[in-house]
């Protein structure tokens, strides 16, 4: 055992001259040569240690290579077999899954429920709900996020869905690749945009979204959708107020985050960050598009009157009366009251409609 | 049909370098680009050793799964190519390979990174054998030549063994059988004197 024990005490020797010389790196560099030789005596052949420092090695100055670039020097990367098993697996699966309940949920909704018609004959009086500044800012997110949404989901879901259409031709694959080009190149350079657009819709938005107690009653009712009692609430009902703070700013943020740490490689993150990035920036993608449906079913055809306020051509941003004062009844009063006017009584509109 | 693998004996790898070169003059390779690279562990201290790392063409190749745009694709010898053409350059292949394997001509900004580029194991790529095209987008096709991978074949310790898997496989369980003469004679165990014990009996089916 003399020899051994003195080739050891030489590696400790020398690790610990290195150690002096070089404190920090030295330490965690050697630590892997220092636990193999340990390994050696203890379990011949057993290599663990070595293979620790074949994945690891970034940051290591003992693991060279002439070739510059990102990890360079990292000889073998497991996480990217992780990375697509989530990818490829979870996030693919239930994400398309998830993508298709929600649209069913909807499809069921308004095949068994119907649209929310008003209860009272619009009055053909209207009232100003947004402004130009505040459509043209509504848009510009909502085109600029469904140009996301769909290119994001050719990226995802396109080998799946549109490639097998073509029957794997040559032809089908050209077509399939020209379009996955022109998604993701839109998706890299609207994504930016994206933020852009969220973040002035954020501002022009917030002071009408702020959460209000009566806002607690309204989605204990879950707005009197699924039984038709009337529920009044400010300009924004609190489902409004819902998708405001949990889609366009929480998801927006993280969406933010993600998507610009995946659109700028150039500033040399890893292999790591890259695929927890995508994972986080799939999924919260997923869930901001099952959201956004909802919005968007609700915003046009699931409540009358309710487009009229969004429109750019043919409208100026107003709503008829009796739709203010049936969904939003407080904000309803408070333009009627800043009119000089008294507002109509609530009337039939109080009672359930059924 | 052959298996082709590629091998790399970190026992016999000099870290020349030799490969990588063989590998851009071959292909005409454009700066930046590194279809294969040498990574040493150790550098510098006791049991340095160092390994040729390229494209290992997996059987189940995680590239191959991740592409969203289905690029890749494998002939009957188990070389795992790609079509240019048909790459958008999202760079899903790089965060999925073990290896490091595939490569980008920009740097990416705004995800521009222009089309992957990875080792064919000098099989080039779906246009014709030896087209014009064929050479600019994948470089020579060795294969088709009837040549093994111009890395391997350079390579001056054949530290690097390219070909068919079993027939590399043969090589290299004949080298590991002979191994403990040559440098180990006057290697460490020669100046700091022999274990006085015989090392622990190896563990039944342990591999060499
Ligand atoms: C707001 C709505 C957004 C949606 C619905 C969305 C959706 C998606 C989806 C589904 C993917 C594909 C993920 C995969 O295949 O694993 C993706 C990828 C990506 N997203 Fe987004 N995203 C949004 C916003 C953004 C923003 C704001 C940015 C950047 C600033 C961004 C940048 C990216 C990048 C760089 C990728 C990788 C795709 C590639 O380079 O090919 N995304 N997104
Ligand atoms: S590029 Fe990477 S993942 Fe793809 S076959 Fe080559 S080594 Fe395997
Ligand atoms: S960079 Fe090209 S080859 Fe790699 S995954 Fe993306 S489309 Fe496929």
């Amino acid at each position: 055992m003399r020899g051994m024990s003195q080739r050891k005490r030489f590696v400790r020797l020398l690790v610990a001259a290195l150690a002096i010389c070089l404190p920090q790196l030295a330490v965690a560099a050697s630590e892997g040569q220092k636990q193999q030789a340990e390994r050696q005596l203890t379990q011949p052949l057993n290599n663990a240690p070595v293979w620790r420092d074949v994945r690891a090695g970034e940051g290591n100055p003992y693991q060279t290579t002439q070739v510059r670039g990102i990890e360079t020097n990292v000889l073998i990367q497991s996480e990217g077999e992780i990375w697509r098993e989530i990818r490829n697996g979870p996030v693919t699966v239930y994400g398309g899954l998830f993508v298709l309940i929600i649209a069913s949920i909807i499809g069921l909704f308004h095949w068994l429920r119907g649209p929310i018609k008003l209860r009272e004959r619009p009055t053909g009086r209207w009232v100003k709900r947004f402004t130009d500044w505040e459509r043209l800012v509504h848009w510009s997110t909502a085109i600029s996020f469904l140009v996301l949404a769909v290119s994001g989901l050719v990226i995802l879901f396109g080998k799946y869905i549109v490639l097998p259409v073509f029957g794997g031709s040559v032809f089908g694959y050209a077509v399939f690749s020209w379009l996955a080009a022109i998604s993701k190149n839109l998706h890299n350079f609207v994504g930016p945009l994206f933020i852009v657009c969220a973040s002035a819709m954020f501002v022009t938005y917030v002071k009408d979204n702020l959460w209000r107690s009566y806002d607690f009653r309204w989605l204990g009712n879950s707005g009197g959708m699924l039984w038709g009692e009337h529920v009044p609430s400010g300009k924004f009902n609190a489902g409004e107020k819902v998708w405001f703070w949990f889609g366009l700013f929480l998801l927006s943020i993280v969406l933010a985050v993600t998507g610009l740490i995946l659109d700028f490689p150039n500033f040399g993150q890893g292999r790591a960050t890259m695929q927890l990035v995508n994972v986080v920036h799939a999924i919260a993608a997923v869930i901001y598009m099952g959201v956004a449906m909802g919005h968007i079913y609700m915003g046009t055809v699931g409540v009358e009157g309710t487009y009229d306020s969004m429109r750019i051509s043919g409208g100026d941003g107003s709503v008829d009366e009796t739709w203010a004062k049936e969904h939003h009844e407080y904000w309803y009063k408070e333009v009627i009251a800043s009119r000089g006017r008294e507002a109509a009584p609530t009337g039939a509109a109080a009672q359930p409609q059924h | 049909m052959a298996r082709m693998k590629f091998l790399a004996d970190a026992e016999r790898c000099i870290e020349c370098n030799g490969c990588v070169t063989a590998c851009k003059q071959e292909h005409d390779i454009p700066w930046g680009v590194n279809r294969r690279r040498v990574v040493t562990l150790n550098d510098g201290m006791p049991g340095e050793k160092s390994i040729s790392v390229a494209c290992m063409h997996c059987s189940d190749a995680p590239c191959m799964a991740v592409c969203p745009v289905d690029v890749f694709y494998k002939t009957s010898e188990g070389i795992v190519l790609h079509d240019k053409d048909l790459c958008i350059g999202c760079g899903y292949c790089f965060y999925a390979c073990p290896f490091g394997a595939p490569q980008f001509p920009q740097d990416g900004a705004f995800g521009l990174r222009g089309k992957m580029d990875k080792c064919t194991f000098c099989a080039g790529g779906p246009e014709p054998d030896f087209s014009e095209a064929e050479f600019r987008k994948y470089g020579r096709n060795r294969i088709a030549e009837g040549k093994l991978p111009a890395c391997a074949e350079m390579c001056s310790t054949k530290a690097l063994l390219g070909g068919d898997g079993d027939v590399i496989a043969d090589i290299y369980r004949s080298r590991a059988i002979t191994r403990g003469r040559g440098s180990e004679v006057w290697g460490w165990g020669t100046a700091y004197g022999r274990p006085e014990k015989k090392p622990a009996a190896q563990p039944p089916g342990a591999k060499s």
